[in-house]
């Protein structure tokens, strides 16, 4: 029988809560409970806290699993309705159970974490007895780790509101009551939030809500489980994208005014030694041919969305050969500001034209993957941080472009 | 004007920065190293900091820690002859990251965006 929540222990009321969203991970949540109960012990023993499982009525037993592990600091689950999906869904069941709670800080784990400790539910929650009302994980990731950040979601957040922020969709979190509460209420809500837009709405909410924002640095590389690389990248990228997209349509009179980027406060130095992260294998062959492959698949949709330069540009890339390849930045800026307006101006339909960006956005992380190969992670990260200048420095023409009329 | 503070413990460096950022029209004020450098930060109120990150007694990065704690908004630029030092992640608290150079043109550049940067309140 479905129950939308079993809350054993009959809580009421919690100052901290640490929340992990699953579906069917019966077989991985046990390590980040055990972690999170000992970071509780640990660093929040002075407070009532409750470890909440946010489901999606999954039918591995991963309520079971959940409810069977043996902690000191008491649990509750709860669940979507059967047939609802997605991690925003969980969220805003978790959003709602926050608010009741009265909980004044909220720390956010995924389910299928290997290689959290409990320090990292210290660096999560900590800020938020301070001056922060959102924090964000700070962790060396390997250069090939996490393309859509490094392309899109880094550069395009801090150039729009102006606040530097290395992993705004990193999928741990910690937020304060207060926005928990605007979250619940925020009209923005959508498809794409409901699912893995999630993450980046939150980081997007935040900043325009001017929560002040801290990256905790967590020392060890985030772990997980190995994505499918054979899975479909689709919805991800239209949910996560279509987000960021939605957001700046919303959020048009915030972002106009900001100017360059600030860095955001860090926490957590010194706490312990970096550790580096597991080598990640990308198969450029797979790039090159889903990028050429774009041409008669989404050509008609490029030509009516991009400027005749940008299309002129992509003509040139795609003769180039794949040992050669190189996607210029300014290119692909020029492509995400087209994007970006067109999504706005609704010149098609917003599934396919974020479909239609999949191949181009393949060729500027084969470009990427070519130049940073002989690369430190350090060095590849001085790579983005030149290209979110470049980013920063297009803010005008990407005004100028918002509030061109559409063609006909 | 705007007043900068150079951190740095070599003098030909705070004498080519002095000449050249004043020049520019800044206001410019130096210090030899970190001691009591919040103090200093406090009574001068400098619009952005130029922070030597390798100096005899004191790590800049360590003191950019400091800074961040104390003045959070206070722009500050790390300036380094090294270039490794990039790869330490505390150098993402900074504004900027500019390598050491007798050509001041890309400090300057950083100097002016760094000043420049706005967020509006929402």
């Amino acid at each position: 029988m479905f129950e939308p929540e079993v809350n054993p222990e009959n809580i009421k009321k919690a100052a901290f809560v640490v929340a992990i969203p699953s579906y069917n991970e019966a077989d991985s949540i046990a390590f980040p409970v055990q972690q999170a109960d000992q970071g509780i012990q640990l660093f929040f023993s002075n407070m009532e806290s409750v470890i909440i499982n946010c489901d999606n009525n999954s039918n591995d037993d991963t309520k079971e699993v959940f409810l069977g592990i043996r902690t000191r600091t008491p649990k509750i689950y709860i669940s979507t309705e059967p047939g609802i999906r997605g991690k925003g869904n969980n969220f805003r069941n978790l959003f709602k159970k926050v608010v009741d709670l009265h909980a004044k800080a909220v720390v956010v784990v995924d389910a299928d974490l290997k290689s959290i400790t409990p320090k990292w539910i210290r660096h999560l929650g900590e800020p938020l007895f301070q001056d922060f009302g959102y924090v964000v994980p700070l962790y060396v990731r390997h250069k090939y780790d996490g393309t859509i950040t490094n392309s899109i979601a880094y550069p395009l957040i801090r150039s729009l509101y102006g606040r530097r922020v290395r992993q705004p969709i990193g999928g741990d979190f910690g937020f304060c009551g207060k926005l928990a509460r605007t979250y619940f209420h925020s009209d923005t809500w959508s498809d794409g939030v409901a699912n893995f837009g999630i993450d980046v709405w939150m980081t997007t909410l935040a900043m325009n809500e001017n929560i002040p924002i801290c990256q905790a640095f967590m020392g060890r590389p985030k772990i997980h489980r190995p994505k499918d690389p054979g899975s479909d990248l689709g919805p991800m990228f239209r949910q996560v994208v279509g987000t960021i997209f939605d957001m700046m349509i919303k959020f048009y009179p915030f972002w106009s005014q900001v100017k360059w980027s600030k860095p955001t406060a860090i926490f957590g130095f010194g706490l312990g030694e970096t550790e580096m992260p597991p080598p990640v294998a990308v198969n450029d062959e797979i790039l090159f041919r889903k990028f050429q492959g774009g041409f008669s698949t989404y050509g008609h949709i490029w030509e009516t969305v991009l400027s005749k330069e940008t299309v002129g540009k992509l003509r040139e890339i795609r003769e180039m050969d794949q040992e050669r390849f190189d996607f210029p930045t300014h290119v692909w800026i020029n492509v995400l500001i087209d994007f970006a307006v067109a999504y706005k101006d609704r010149l098609w339909s917003g599934d396919e034209l974020l479909d239609s960006l999949v191949p181009l956005y393949l060729g500027k992380t084969l470009s990427y993957v070519k130049k940073t190969e002989r690369m430190s992670i350090g060095q590849s990260e001085e790579l983005i941080e030149e290209e979110c200048i470049q980013f920063e420095a297009s803010k005008g023409v990407l005004i100028q472009r918002w509030n061109e009329k559409p063609t006909e | 004007m705007t007043k900068l503070l150079v951190v740095d413990d070599e003098e030909h460096i705070r004498m080519l920065y002095s000449e050249e950022l004043s020049e520019a029209g800044y206001e410019v004020i130096t210090a030899a190293d970190g001691y009591k450098l919040m103090e200093r930060i406090d009574e001068e109120r400098p619009d952005l900091v130029i922070l030597d990150i390798k100096m005899a007694e004191y790590n800049g990065l360590d003191l950019l820690q400091e800074i961040r704690s104390k003045f959070y908004n206070l722009p500050v630029i790390l300036c380094t002859a090294y270039d490794t030092f990039k790869e330490d992640i505390k150098s993402v608290a900074a504004d900027f990251y500019v390598i050491k150079s007798f050509d001041l043109t890309e400090l300057k550049k950083k100097i002016a965006m760094a000043l420049e940067a706005n967020i509006p309140s929402s």
